[in-house]
Formats: C-alpha cells, sequence, structure tokens
C-alpha cells in the first residue's frame, strides 16, 4: 500500500471520531461517524475505506463496547460507498443525497437484527427511545428496532455523503488527484 | 493486570462477552459479569470499577423500559460483562506495549503504524474540532434555528477539520517516507512484553473453553 494511503487511515478514523464535537455544537440527531470511512473510500478505494470502518469501530469500542458487533455496518459502508464512487455519484449533492439515503435504508436493515438480538434495541439512548416510541405507535418489537435504527440511520447516512461530496468538491484538483479514486468518484474522470 | 503481555489482555477481554453470550442464560452472564466486575475492581475501584458501573447502567434502564425481567435479566448481565470488560481493558492495555508485541510477533511495522498513530491522532483531532467550533462561533456563526439552518452550520464547523486533515496527510506521507517505513518492512523491537509460557497456555484455554462453550450452545 502506497505510504500516502497508509497515513491516510489513522486521520480518516480521528475524522470521524472528532466530528461528534460539531454534531453537539448544532445538536441534531446525527452521529456521522461513517464520514472518514465514506471520504477514504471516495479517496482511495474500499480495501482503505474498510480499514478505517474496522479501526474505528475499535477505537469506538473502547468508549462504547457495544459499538464492534456493528463493524459490519462499517464494512458494508466501505463497500458500498466504493461502487459509489465509480459511479461517479460524488459528483453533486443531487446524485450524493439519494445514494446516501440508500445507504440509511441498507444500513438501517443489517443493523436491526444485531440491535434486536444481541442488545435488545439499546445500543444508544436516542434508538433506544426511538424503538419505545415505536413499541407505543403498536409495531412488534422487531419491527420497532427497525423504526429505532431507521430514524437514526436514514437521514445520518444522507448528511454523511453530502459532507463527503463537499468536501471532494472544495478540495484543490491537484490534491484530489494524488489519490486514486478521487477525480473519479466526483466525475472529473 | 498491567504486567501481563497485551495478548493475554485482549484474549480475556474477548472471551468474557463471548461467554456471556454462549453460556446458558442467566446464570452463565451472571458469572462473567462477576468476574469482569472483579478484573475492574482489582484495576481500581474509583478509576475503573465506578466507569464500568456507570457505563453499563443505561443500558439496564433502556432494558427495563422495553422487555420483561427474564429478558432483562439475560441481555443486561450481558452487556455488563462487555462493558465491565472493556473499560478494564481500556485502563490495563497500553498502547505502545501492544505495538511493542505486535512488532514482537512479526507483524508488519506499517500495521503497527496504523494503531499507534489512530490511537495518537484521535485526541488531536477532537481538540481541533473543538478549537474550530469556537472559531466560528467567534466570527458569528449560529448553530441554533431551523434543520437547513443547523445543518448550514453543520458544513461550516465539519468543512474545515475535514480539508485541514486532509492536508495534513501529504505531511504525514512526507514524514514516513522520510523514515524508510514501506509496506512489509518489519523491525526490531526496542522492548518486547515479555510473553511467559503460562500466559500462553492461559490464553490457548480460553480458546477452547469458549469453543466448548459453542458447541455446547449448537449441541
Amino acid at each position: 500500500m502506497p505510504v500516502r494511503l497508509l497515513a491516510l487511515i489513522p486521520v480518516a478514523v480521528a475524522i470521524s471520531l472528532a466530528l461528534s464535537a460539531a454534531v453537539e455544537a448544532v445538536a441534531l440527531p446525527l452521529f456521522l461517524d461513517t464520514t472518514g470511512t465514506i471520504l477514504a473510500t471516495a479517496l482511495a478505494g474500499p480495501s482503505v475505506g474498510v480499514a478505517v470502518g474496522v479501526l474505528t469501530s475499535a477505537v469506538n469500542t473502547l468508549r462504547n463496547p457495544t459499538f464492534w458487533p456493528f463493524v459490519v455496518i462499517q464494512i458494508i459502508v466501505a463497500l458500498y460507498a466504493g461502487l459509489a464512487a465509480r459511479a461517479g455519484l460524488f459528483r453533486g449533492l443531487r446524485t450524493a443525497v439519494p445514494a446516501g439515503l440508500g445507504l440509511g435504508v441498507i444500513a438501517s436493515l443489517t443493523s436491526t437484527p444485531i440491535s434486536y438480538f444481541l442488545f435488545g434495541c439499546t445500543t444508544t439512548g436516542g434508538i433506544a427511545l426511538t424503538t419505545a416510541l415505536g413499541r407505543a405507535l403498536g409495531l412488534p418489537p422487531l419491527g420497532a428496532c427497525f423504526f429505532g435504527s431507521f430514524v437514526s440511520d436514514f437521514g445520518d447516512k444522507a448528511v454523511t455523503f453530502a459532507l463527503v461530496t463537499s468536501v471532494l468538491h472544495a478540495l484543490p484538483r491537484r490534491t484530489a488527484a494524488r489519490f486514486p479514486l478521487a477525480l473519479r468518484a466526483i466525475g472529473a474522470a | 493486570m498491567r504486567t501481563r503481555h497485551p495478548f493475554t489482555l485482549l484474549t480475556l477481554a474477548a472471551a468474557l462477552p463471548t461467554l456471556a453470550w454462549l453460556l446458558p442464560a442467566p446464570a452463565g452472564a451472571l458469572g462473567t459479569a462477576a468476574v469482569a466486575f472483579g478484573l475492574a475492581a482489582a484495576a481500581g475501584v474509583r478509576r475503573v470499577l465506578v466507569p464500568a458501573v456507570v457505563t453499563a447502567a443505561p443500558f439496564w434502564l433502556f432494558l427495563f423500559v422495553l422487555h420483561d425481567l427474564p429478558t432483562t435479566l439475560a441481555i443486561g448481565l450481558r452487556i455488563t460483562t462487555m462493558v465491565a470488560g472493556f473499560v478494564w481493558l481500556a485502563a490495563v492495555l497500553a498502547p505502545d506495549r501492544l505495538v511493542e508485541a505486535m512488532v514482537a510477533r512479526g507483524w508488519s511495522v506499517t500495521v503497527a503504524y496504523v494503531f499507534a498513530a489512530t490511537l495518537s491522532a484521535v485526541p488531536l483531532f477532537r481538540a481541533r474540532a473543538r478549537r474550530i467550533v469556537e472559531a466560528q462561533r467567534c466570527r458569528g456563526l449560529s448553530p441554533r434555528g431551523s434543520v437547513a439552518k443547523r445543518l448550514r452550520a453543520l458544513r461550516a464547523l465539519a468543512l474545515p477539520l475535514l480539508l485541514s486533515a486532509l492536508h495534513e496527510v501529504d505531511e504525514r506521507a512526507l514524514a514516513l517516507e522520510t523514515r524508510g517505513l514501506r509496506s512489509g518492512a518489519r523491525r526490531t523491537p526496542l522492548a518486547p512484553p515479555p510473553d511467559p509460557a503460562l500466559e500462553r497456555a492461559a490464553r490457548w484455554a480460553l480458546l477452547l473453553v469458549c469453543i466448548a462453550a459453542l458447541v455446547g450452545r449448537l449441541v
């Protein structure tokens, strides 16, 4: 692996974990904890993205151990972002936001069984509360758990895709060209 | 426990939640939770045990709200084992010793670099993110109002962090190249942690216990 891509991995992991400060400042119900994974994939391909995703989960696990089984989601996010980058879906918000919404559906479908069978849908306070809301609305337990995951993932992934698109377009072309996939992801190559 | 080999600490922290999920509930998970709390108490009551209890408490609250008592007990004890085990691991596992152990075991220096650089980069970038939030507030950015306004504020807060981080990648790559780091390179560890035969045997024993529990669960 080239040294530049090696240097990108810890930086991308730190991005995913540091963005919580920005999210707290604007008080929106978002995680943005896959930003580094998606950005690294759009720049350097899915193998770097998978490495970033696995490391992000490992470091997050030291803060909240229930995050570790969700490493599967990070891997799926990296593979999906790789396909999106190859298709040039980061060329504008009109293509990136629907792609992010699609990822939100896939992520919530995948995280629901993990959250339900391992943790009884109590992985975070927000998910537990939205699951309780789903139960109050008359949904069955698994359906309520999906409702909780869907509410948290759907918007989060769309905002993350939009954010990564903004970064890729704000990056000077000379810098972007140093990464193997960046220009293709924004439809410039 | 700090003097134990890092691989032993990792094996123990992985085995406890594995057994908590594999052994029959709630007795099995009660046993693993007791072991995890014992380890946490031995590492320091105020520094490790109390944070473990505080981290596990909200899960019990959510479980009581969402489930009946037997399910709450079964899942709650499993999550408690996991939380206490990882809080204990974070307290006793020194990242530099882990990197030394990995290098001594023949892992590529690039893998060791990625682990060490990630652990040191996270607090650095968190501090930078907080500085950017404060700087943008000083410039009059208001993170309140409608969702659209908050999303615009989020972009103004996140973009400087992401762009500065990507520019830093170049600096880091240059620094690594000048130090001769390349994929597959092997280094000699300066102070590899000792790995006594007893600890190696204990790791294999833990692995066998987990496999036996898995077989017992499936049969």
